[in-house]
């Protein structure tokens, strides 16, 4: 121990002197603090004699421990031997039992001759009806038939228990049962999960396999197929309004959509866009549009009631010329009324300048009214060619992988034209109506009130 | 549209003349068919009349612009229908989209040929209007008068 410490010492000395060497080596400018080479040297030469003695030491050991390491051997090999022949006898062991194995099968194989394609026959038709019953709408209502058809398959799956008589009675039996309930219109309670998650226990109704409802809505399977689940979104109402009926009937025909796909078509139904998803689908051009609709819609009501009016007040003054009242042609009348001793040019040129203040009143917003009915068809198109665009460039990003991603950006692009057309068209009506109202009333004024005022002036002399 | 169309001839046949002949029974009725006054008379006669010839006839030329534009929208709803199918069921064979575009062309198809037959008719009774209108003008004989 003490004297490994001072030979561990020493090396350290030794080590560090070294590294002190290599310092000065390479930096002359400290050699004057280096160590002093004869030290050095007899550090070295120390060294030397201590690992010549250690030497020395470990052969000694050896030789001593030279005697014991033959014994060691001599035990291990007799272990290596002992081992070996265990080996063989389990190697004769598996053997046999491999051999015992193929004759088991063999006699297997011969106890069920016909029996084996049967199980196979059995499997397979299991399989196919456990898909037909995993997809069938019936399962809720049957919930012991899932944990038996599971509890057959491992049965058919393992070669080691074989699906008893009656198991294999009630495959059939349940074949059948499947079949007779796809004939039938069944009522039975059944847990419904409804829109807002929660679930309660309802009186559904089950035509055939092909849809469930209850409280006349149509209703889909659950995954885990236990209970079942209301269609987020119900189908158009020509279609959902026969269900209540279809419902409640006992006996005799009723009608009722029927999915034919068992759900298919239902389920395509709930990813529809409604009426107002379809009119958010026209984003910001749709509702310019829109805006600008009720606009036009809202001053047309408005000139169309104005007009109505003033054409009233006109015809009444047209049968009482004598007292002319508040409206175009009462003012009409009154300028010649205060302008009874011109001369008839004079008269001519005052009517006419009475008749000029007196139409742009009555054309107001017919302008307004005609632009809009151009310009919401130009906006529907506007929308449509910037979805189109945007539909074009997702296709550019994500290739024509996926024909759904481009008929959707489409129909959604198609949107805005559908809008700026129902603008259009009402628009195009409302200013033909009120123009030709409008025109009526200033026909009368231009051409027929010097013809009053003549004839009056007839009259009266 | 077809409507108006009817009414405008039944107007024509039948009550225009009437208002032609009470025109001018009123103009022969007056004894003044020179001065001012007989001018003006005359233009209001002529203007009632014709007002009562240009009525419906402004709307059937509505209807012929509108037809179109009712025929583009069902076809444009019938091509949103054809597209949100298509993106339900996804790669619809080119067969049956081509069958919903057929279909979907069918309003506009229709909106042209009402169209078209409205076109003819609305000028023809435009013309008509303003043929009568001059015919009148002249069955309204005016003296001579030197007041224009």
């Amino acid at each position: 121990m003490k004297t490994s410490n001072t030979n561990i010492l020493k090396k350290l000395g030794l080590s560090a002197a070294a590294a002190v060497l290599s310092v000065s080596l390479a930096m002359p400018a400290f050699a004057a603090q280096s160590v002093n080479l004869d030290q050095l040297l007899q550090l070295v030469r120390q060294g030397e004699a201590q690992d010549r003695s250690e030497n020395q030491q470990r052969l000694a050991e050896f030789r001593a421990n030279r005697n014991q390491q033959a014994n060691l051997l001599k035990q291990v090999q007799s272990q290596q031997a002992a081992a070996e022949a265990e080996s063989n006898r389990l190697n004769r062991q598996f053997e046999v039992n491999d051999q015992e194995i193929i004759d088991l099968n063999q006699k297997l194989d011969e106890r069920l001759g016909d029996l084996k394609e049967l199980f196979g026959v059995l499997q397979q038709a299991a399989g196919d009806t456990k898909a037909n019953f995993d997809s069938s709408i019936t399962s809720p209502q049957f919930p012991e038939r899932e944990a038996y058809m599971a509890d057959i398959m491992t049965k058919m799956g393992q070669t080691s228990k074989f699906a008893s008589m009656s198991e294999i009675e009630q495959l059939w039996a349940e074949m059948m049962n499947e079949m007779i309930q796809s004939g039938k219109v069944a009522k039975f309670t059944a847990p419904v999960t409804l829109t807002d998650g929660s679930t309660q226990d309802k009186t559904v109704t089950r035509f055939g396999t092909f849809n469930v409802v209850a409280d006349g809505k149509y209703l889909k399977m659950s995954n885990d197929r236990t209970n079942y689940i209301e269609l987020p979104r119900q189908p158009q109402s020509r279609f959902s309004s026969k269900v209540g009926g279809a419902e409640s009937a006992s006996s005799g025909l009723s009608p009722l959509a029927v999915d034919i796909t068992r759900g298919g078509i239902l389920e395509t139904y709930t990813k529809r866009p409604t009426l107002i998803e379809k009119v958010k689908e026209g984003k910001e051009v749709g509702y310019v549009i829109i805006g600008l609709g009720i606009i036009g819609v809202l001053l047309a009501i408005w000139r169309f009631l104005a007009l109505m009016g003033t054409s009233a007040a006109v015809s009444r003054q047209v049968k009482n010329t004598d007292k002319p009242g508040n409206n175009p042609l009462g003012r009409v009348l009154k300028v010649y009324k205060e302008s009874d001793d011109a001369n008839t040019e004079t008269l001519e040129l005052r009517l006419s300048e009475a008749v000029l203040k007196e139409t742009p009143k009555l054309n107001r917003m017919l302008s307004f009214l005609k632009i809009i009915a151009v310009v919401a068809p130009l906006l529907g198109l506007l929308g449509t060619v910037t979805g189109m665009i945007n539909t074009f460039q997702a296709i550019q990003l994500y290739g024509t992988g996926d024909p759904k991603l481009m008929a959707g950006g489409i129909s959604q692009a198609l949107v805005t034209t559908v809008l700026g057309l129902c603008v259009a068209i009402p628009m195009v009506f409302l200013h033909s109506i009120v123009a030709s109202k409008a025109k009526g009333v200033s026909e009368v004024i231009t051409q027929q009130a010097a013809g009053m005022i003549a004839e009056r002036a007839e009259q009266t002399s | 549209m077809w409507a108006c169309i009817f009414e405008r001839m039944f107007y024509l046949t039948s009550v225009h003349p009437k208002n032609v002949k009470a025109a001018m029974d009123h103009w022969n009725a007056r004894e003044d068919h020179g001065s001012w006054y007989a001018h003006q008379v005359r233009e209001r006669m002529i203007s009632v009349v014709s007002q009562g010839l240009d009525k419906r006839v402004e709307i059937i030329q509505t209807c012929v612009a509108l037809c179109p534009l009712l025929g583009l929208l069902g076809t444009v709803t019938g091509m949103i229908e054809v597209f949100s199918s298509m993106s339900d069921t996804g790669a619809g064979s080119a067969r049956t989209m081509a069958s919903g575009v057929a279909k979907a062309t069918v309003p506009t198809m229709a909106g042209m040929v009402a169209a078209i037959s409205g076109v003819a008719v609305a000028a023809y009774f435009k013309r008509k209007a303003a043929a009568e209108r001059e015919e009148l003008g002249e069955h309204l004989e005016l003296a001579d008068w030197e007041g224009h």
